[in-house]
């Protein structure tokens, strides 16, 4: 296919993501495994719910090495996307690749979010919204996020109105 | 109610400063139309409540030593005077809620006002108007008054919004002033910028002059003598349109004519320039076509196949006997046929009435079908009871379908619909179930149609959709077996259903074998269950094959007829198949595009295109699947704001 948009996301964006997923994995896994670790402790005779508390560990251990040291990279890589003066590129996926274009003058308004952690690392993400859903590009620097909003809201502004 | 607004227009030009925008009530009926229903459905409630103390009552021959007469005067007239205290205070609430209730039509925008202690105010700016819509119940329709709605574009939250209780004059004054506001600031917002309004084929002349005509429209509307809606037939403008009608027309016209009590005379809201109704044979077929008929069809069809399969086994059970044991047989499969058919033709009569029944509804409701293009809107109405009009501006046509279902298809038949922003509905519409079916399918402009007077319908109502590209790219050569292998096998209901019989017929197997090798024991029943169970297998694995056979023809049938194709200003999808979808959309309408791939995709070089419009709630994503990847990322250019620059016209 054709060549790829050019820019990457915020290296930090690593950083975020595995933070963010560890405390989601955790959240489970306490609620998972507490129960079962409860009766293990309570009833030593139950012998089942030790064993079915060491499978959760186990289970979540693999969830955990995979969302924090395997994904993000794979993630990173495969996250790009291009601002040009009309539109704006999106490539991203491992498995299912897509590659979105969506034209400025069809945004209806665009927003900057950032959750704690995206503001631990300086980081801010862009919500670009059209008729008909909208599109987030999750880790931009702060100038980049603001630059990004500031040339969307000015299209979006010249743009036709046309839905 | 009339009187006060025809000599109080308020010029479309802006309102002199500091002059008091004109407040416009709704119809009175808006009173007492709806206390007459909560009056009926309040002393039906009363009357059941309060017929065991009636009927207790006559009973005891009185009540604590009164005599009967008395002691039912008494009940009577407790009823009576709670059927009175609940709807005195539901009448005082709808008498002071309309007199709070009432729109103006201001210079920028339309304002809704209502609330007695929390005031609601919504302002819809002309610009940002979508559609307008009419809506009338039997009983609106009597008295001549119907419910406006009008939709926004406003995203997913947004709703349309209702103003009841309009008569008809009013209510096609108002759709004729809004859309005049419209184009008129349309027209000077287009003077100011120096660009062309974004309707293409929008004539500008008609926009500029068009301000003039609402203030003189009352006035010029009666003299033609018309009844309300029957200008519209009458029109001279459709001219070298065959004369298409059917016999429920008549029934329709009879409406236009009465109008109801409080229609007022027509306004004049713009001129016709194409019009058709449904020929007879149109509206029956698609009364016999709607999908609950279709299922009932389906039904009855299965009922007979089972009647028929049971005889043909009583036959073969027959021809194993011997002679003396057949005609015992065969005197009790007589006796037994008697009993299922007893059983069985009942069931399809009733499922036939009912099939006509709902044959004969979805006619009704399609009764009275017009469609029609007026100035630079697309107006739809249709019911001969519960009457629905719907208008639609041009620009804010999303895109063109034409669906085929397979019914239709065998008979060379489609349906045409466009695809428009909807809103969620408005707060009084949801006891209007039935015209919603009918709604969520885009606003529908010919519901069966041959298939070749598509293209004259579409140069007829929408002429900005003529120059729909021709050149179409087919799916690629290995969307074939890839549709093959999706839909028989991934999503083929046949492969999962085979497989379920499979697993079926292996686990009676085994518990066959274990019976037969002596680990398990069967009584006689369990032994009769598995046979019945190995016959179920064998149906299933019948049904499995069909559905596989119709899946794999689907498939074939997708990957030939498949294709998309754009050029300068259009992009076409076609979806093939057993039922057969082409959709037609502006360029501009395209809110964003993806071209997505999985890993097999990436192998054999394709992409599936996803095309979103903001058609629907919350935008229509149109989908063909393993478009060639050159092709796609051909198109993914053409997408970028001037992209189309290299196509030809």
């Amino acid at each position: 296919m054709r060549e790829m948009p050019a820019n990457q996301l915020n290296p930090r964006i690593k950083n975020v993501w595995r933070i963010s997923d560890a405390i989601w994995i955790v959240i489970a896994f306490l609620c998972c495994f507490a129960p079962f670790a409860i009766i293990a402790a309570v009833e030593p005779s139950e012998t089942w719910a030790g064993f079915v508390a060491l499978m959760v560990a186990v289970v979540f251990a693999a969830l955990f090495v995979f969302f924090v040291v395997v994904l993000p990279p794979i993630r990173y890589a495969r996250w790009r996307y291009e601002l040009t003066d009309d539109y704006l590129d999106i490539a991203r996926g491992i498995f299912w690749r897509k590659r979105f274009i969506i034209p400025f003058i069809r945004v209806q308004n665009t927003d900057t979010r950032q959750g704690p952690v995206l503001r631990a690392f300086g980081l801010s993400s862009v919500t670009v919204a059209t008729a008909a859903g909208e599109h987030e590009i999750p880790g931009l620097g702060n100038e980049e996020a603001d630059l990004l909003r500031d040339r969307a809201a000015e299209l979006a502004r010249l743009a036709r109105e046309d839905v | 109610m009339e009187a006060p607004q025809q000599t109080q227009q308020p010029q479309p030009a802006p309102q002199p400063e500091g002059a008091e925008p004109v407040k416009h009530h709704v119809h009175h009926s808006y009173m007492w139309l709806e206390s007459i229903r909560t009056l009926v459905v309040v002393a039906l409630a009363v009357l059941v409540t309060n017929f065991s103390t009636i009927a207790g009552v006559i009973a005891d021959g009185g009540l604590d030593g009164l005599p009967t007469g008395l002691a039912l005067a008494l009940v009577a007239g407790g009823s009576l005077l709670a059927i009175l205290v609940v709807v005195g205070i539901v009448v005082a609430m709808r008498v002071v809620s309309y007199k709070h209730l009432y729109f103006i039509v201001g210079p920028e925008e339309f304002t809704l006002c209502s609330g007695v202690f929390s005031k609601k105010r919504v302002h819809v700016p002309y610009q940002r108007v979508q559609s307008i819509d009419q809506r009338a119940t039997l009983l609106q329709r009597i008295f001549g008054v119907c419910t406006v709605l009008i939709d926004t574009a406003g995203g997913a939250s947004n709703k349309a919004i209702t103003v009841p209780y309009v008569t008809k004059q009013q209510a096609e004054w108002l759709r004729a002033e809004l859309y005049n506001r419209k184009n008129h600031l349309a027209a000077v917002a287009a003077s100011v910028v120096g660009t062309a309004v974004t309707v293409p084929g929008a004539p500008s002349a008609s926009a500029a002059a068009s301000p003039a005509a609402p203030a003189a429209s009352p006035a010029v509307a009666p003299a033609p003598g018309i009844a309300a809606g029957a200008a519209a037939p009458s029109a001279p403008a459709p001219v070298g349109q065959p004369a298409f009608g059917n016999v429920l027309d008549i029934g329709s016209q009879a409406w236009d004519e009465v109008g109801g009590l409080f229609a007022g005379a027509g306004v004049d809201t713009g001129r016709v320039t194409y019009e058709y109704g449904l020929t007879n044979k149109e509206l029956f077929l698609t009364g016999l076509s709607g999908s609950t008929s279709a299922g009932l069809i389906l039904l009855g069809l299965i009922v007979g196949l089972l009647q028929l399969v049971g005889n043909a086994f009583e036959l073969f059970g027959d021809a194993a006997n011997s002679v003396v044991a057949s005609a015992v047989s065969y005197a009790t499969s007589q006796a037994m046929g008697a009993v299922v058919g007893l059983v069985v033709v009942p069931f399809i009569v009733v499922l036939l009435v009912l099939w006509l029944l709902s044959a004969l509804g979805t006619c009704v409701s399609y009764g009275g079908f017009k469609a029609r293009r007026r100035d630079n809107r697309i107006e739809v109405e249709y019911g001969l009871l519960k009457h629905s009009f719907q208008g639609l501006a041009v620009d804010r046509v999303q895109s063109v379908s034409i669906n085929q279902t397979f019914i239709r298809r065998l008979l060379g038949y489609c349906e045409i619909s466009l695809g428009k922003i909807d809103a969620a509905e408005g707060e009084n519409a949801s006891n209007n179930q039935n015209a919603n079916e009918l709604l969520n399918k885009g606003l529908v402009v010919h519901p069966f149609v041959k298939v070749s007077r598509v293209p004259e319908i579409l140069a007829g109502l929408i002429p900005e959709f003529a120059d729909l590209p021709q050149d179409s790219i087919p799916v690629a050569k290995v969307a074939l077996r890839r549709a093959l292998i999706r839909r028989g096998i991934v999503q083929g209901g046949g492969f999962w259903c085979a497989v379920a019989a499979a697993i079926l017929a292996a686990a009676l197997a085994a518990v066959g074998a274990a019976a037969e090798s002596g680990v398990l024991y069967l009584e006689s029943d369990d032994l009769f269950l598995l046979s019945m169970g190995s016959v179920a297998a064998m149906g299933l694995f019948v049904w499995a094959a069909i559905l596989f056979i119709i899946d794999i023809i689907g498939a074939v049938l997708w990957a030939r007829e498949s294709s998309f194709a754009f050029n300068r200003r259009f992009m076409q999808v076609s979806n093939g198949g057993l039922s057969r979808t082409t959709i037609s959309f502006p360029r501009q309408k395209i809110q964003f595009g993806c071209a997505r791939s999985n890993p097999l995709q990436r192998r054999a070089g394709t992409r599936t295109l996803l095309a979103t419009t903001a058609a629907g709630q919350g935008g229509t994503t149109t989908t063909l699947v393993d478009v060639p990847a050159e092709d796609a990322a051909a198109w993914l250019d053409w997408l970028k704001p001037g992209g189309n620059q290299a196509c030809g016209s």
